[in-house]
């Protein structure tokens, strides 16, 4: 390793072990922070690591944050900053492990519902800097000229089904304004009401709503590649013509296309 | 009120050899409290400075305010991710999107800093998402120029590079180092790079220096340090507040971008201005961001100030 790789990787050890103490007394026989005190630097750096990891996840997960409350999103921050530290030079990018991070902590297990919370909200936090698309109202006259078995839709980009074993959809909607009162959410909790959730954007609003009966099925077969014939078979809860004109008005689904697309086929 | 002490101090100043005339206005560091704001009451600015990494997405409501604001503006992409000192490289994922921002957006400079934080911590590839410091080796000096050239031959244009306040100094052994200037100009001739100078790191640098006992007169070292750049290096400065931190841990003055700028600060502007020319100006402010108008203010001093320093010249 060369002398620069060395140094690089004693700082960072420095920034990312937790305990540090062996990591950073590695680094100040190769350095020393300025100010008053010899580590005085080094724990500047730490410092700034650590709101920096506070400042992203809040941003990507203002629900989780409400509900574990300040000192223990901070906490959990620090944590995951350690666990999981960042890999791109783009902070926006990380923080994705985060659901699955609170699903396997000990420390959460008694609030079972919050890696579902935090799933919902890395989808929507994705969603913002999807790509952007535009509607082709005119195609859905497709749907009158030629059979299902040929028809596909194109969604919106960054569309996701988030499902759940829990309210996760009450559960965001109670923490936005005119959402359902806590109580009435508490007790959804309580009945593990499951809820599946619709993610997606319209214009430049990431949205979300509990999907309707049928709806994960049917997305999901779409996004798999199934034909818009092979996607109903598969949500048989799913009324159509309900759900239709919803998707479009709300921009979710942006037209109809030709299928397949491909020469592929259907999958199997 | 510190502006109008320093401006009298400018009055008095002679003896600088500049007669370029202020060609370009200052710009200001353009976030998201004021992206409405801004575009609304449209004042007069010579750019709008970005975070690059902040327009990385494929699409959504900040690349188009984005849009909106190179329709009014000149844009500066300031990169704080590129890692260009970094013994492990440049993340091709990280240059494909500078690149993609850059074709989008066609800005007037691309700049990113002299400072790594891509690398390797308990065997896992890490990204510390701030900007540490370089030692000023031949080795450091050789990575950062191979990677600067990585990055303008792929954006196919010249990138500027800052420098850093840093809050660790790298022991090395006597003669292994060179300078922070030399290193600088000596990157700018290899890799025919520009150099953005931040006026504000170099003074928080020398009153870390102070603090360690090291600089007994932070603004006379600031002015040798400047005296030391190549003029003709020099793209861009910035300008910025700082504060001073006294805690359990020790005292340390930071690098914050979170308040006006200082009058010795102001002053060692001056002084840059006189040595380097009619260089583009930033005010940054990140932290605590303030009322538009009060970032406007910082503004029209640094205009005031440059337009003092022509006449004088003249």
């Amino acid at each position: 390793m060369s002398a620069l790789a060395e140094q690089q990787q004693a700082l960072l050890n420095a920034l990312f072990a937790w305990p540090a103490d062996v990591a950073e007394a590695s680094l100040l026989r190769l350095a020393e922070g300025v100010g008053s005190r010899p580590g005085r630097g080094l724990q500047a750096y730490q410092a700034n690591g650590h709101a920096l990891a506070e400042r992203a996840l809040q941003s990507a997960y203002p629900v989780l944050a409400q509900l574990m409350g300040q000192d223990g999103f901070a906490d959990l921050a620090r944590a995951f900053w350690h666990a999981k530290p960042p890999q791109r030079g783009d902070i926006a990018q990380w923080g994705g492990g985060l659901p699955e991070f609170v699903r396997q902590s000990a420390q959460l297990h008694e609030v079972p519902y919050l890696g579902d919370v935090a799933g919902l909200e890395w989808a929507l936090h994705q969603s913002a800097t999807a790509a952007d698309g535009a509607a082709e109202l005119g195609s859905l006259a497709l749907l009158t000229q030629h059979e299902p078995q040929t028809l596909s839709f194109d969604c919106v980009p960054g569309w996701c089904v988030v499902r759940s074993r829990w309210p996760v959809v009450s559960i965001w909607q109670a923490h936005q304004e005119g959402g359902p009162a806590f109580d009435d959410v508490a007790t959804l909790v309580r009945q593990q009401v499951a809820e599946d959730a619709v993610v997606w954007r319209s214009a430049f609003k990431p949205l979300v709503r509990q999907a309707l009966p049928g709806e994960a099925a049917l997305l999901d077969a779409l996004q798999s590649g199934h034909s818009l014939a092979s996607a109903l078979a598969m949500a048989d809860d799913l009324d159509f013509s309900q759900w239709l004109p919803l998707a479009v008005q709300t921009g979710l689904v942006l037209r109809v296309v030709p299928w397949p697309s491909t020469s592929l086929g259907e999958p199997t | 009120m510190i502006h109008a002490t320093t401006l009298q101090t400018m009055s008095a100043l002679d003896g600088f050899t500049q007669t370029k005339p202020a060609s370009t206005a200052a710009g200001l560091g353009w976030r998201q409290p004021h992206y409405a704001e801004l575009l609304e009451k449209r004042p007069a600015l010579g750019f709008l400075e970005v975070h690059s990494e902040n327009f990385f997405g494929q699409g959504g409501a900040a690349l188009a305010v984005l849009e909106r604001g190179r329709c009014e503006y000149p844009i500066s992409l300031h990169g704080v991710g590129l890692s260009l000192g970094s013994a492990a490289g440049i993340d091709t994922w990280h240059l494909d999107q500078l690149a993609h921002l850059v074709e989008r957006c066609d800005p007037v400079r691309v700049s990113d800093h002299a400072s790594f934080a891509r690398g390797w911590a308990a065997g896992a590839a890490v990204h510390a998402a701030d900007l540490l410091p370089l030692p000023f080796t031949r080795e450091a000096l050789q990575v950062l120029c191979s990677n600067v050239q990585r990055v303008q031959d792929r954006l196919q244009r010249p990138l500027l590079v800052e420098n850093l306040s840093a809050y660790l100094q790298w022991s090395v052994q006597p003669g292994e180092s060179l300078d922070e200037p030399e290193f600088l100009a000596n990157l700018a001739q290899s890799s025919g790079c520009g150099l953005l100078i931040d006026v504000n790191n170099i003074y928080v640098n020398a009153l870390n220096a102070q603090l360690s006992g090291h600089c007994p007169d932070p603004v006379a070292a600031c002015k040798r340090w400047l005296d030391r750049i190549p003029a003709a290096c020099v793209g861009e400065l910035h300008l910025a507040g700082h504060c001073r931190v006294n805690d359990g841990h020790g005292e340390i003055v930071i690098d914050d971008h979170g308040s006006r700028i200082c009058s010795e600060v102001w002053d060692l502007y001056c002084h840059a201005l006189t040595r380097f020319g009619a260089v583009p100006t930033l005010i940054e402010w990140d932290t605590d961001v303030p009322p538009l108008a009060v970032l406007l203010d910082e503004v029209a001093y640094a205009n005031a100030l440059a337009a003092q320093t022509w006449r004088v010249a003249a």
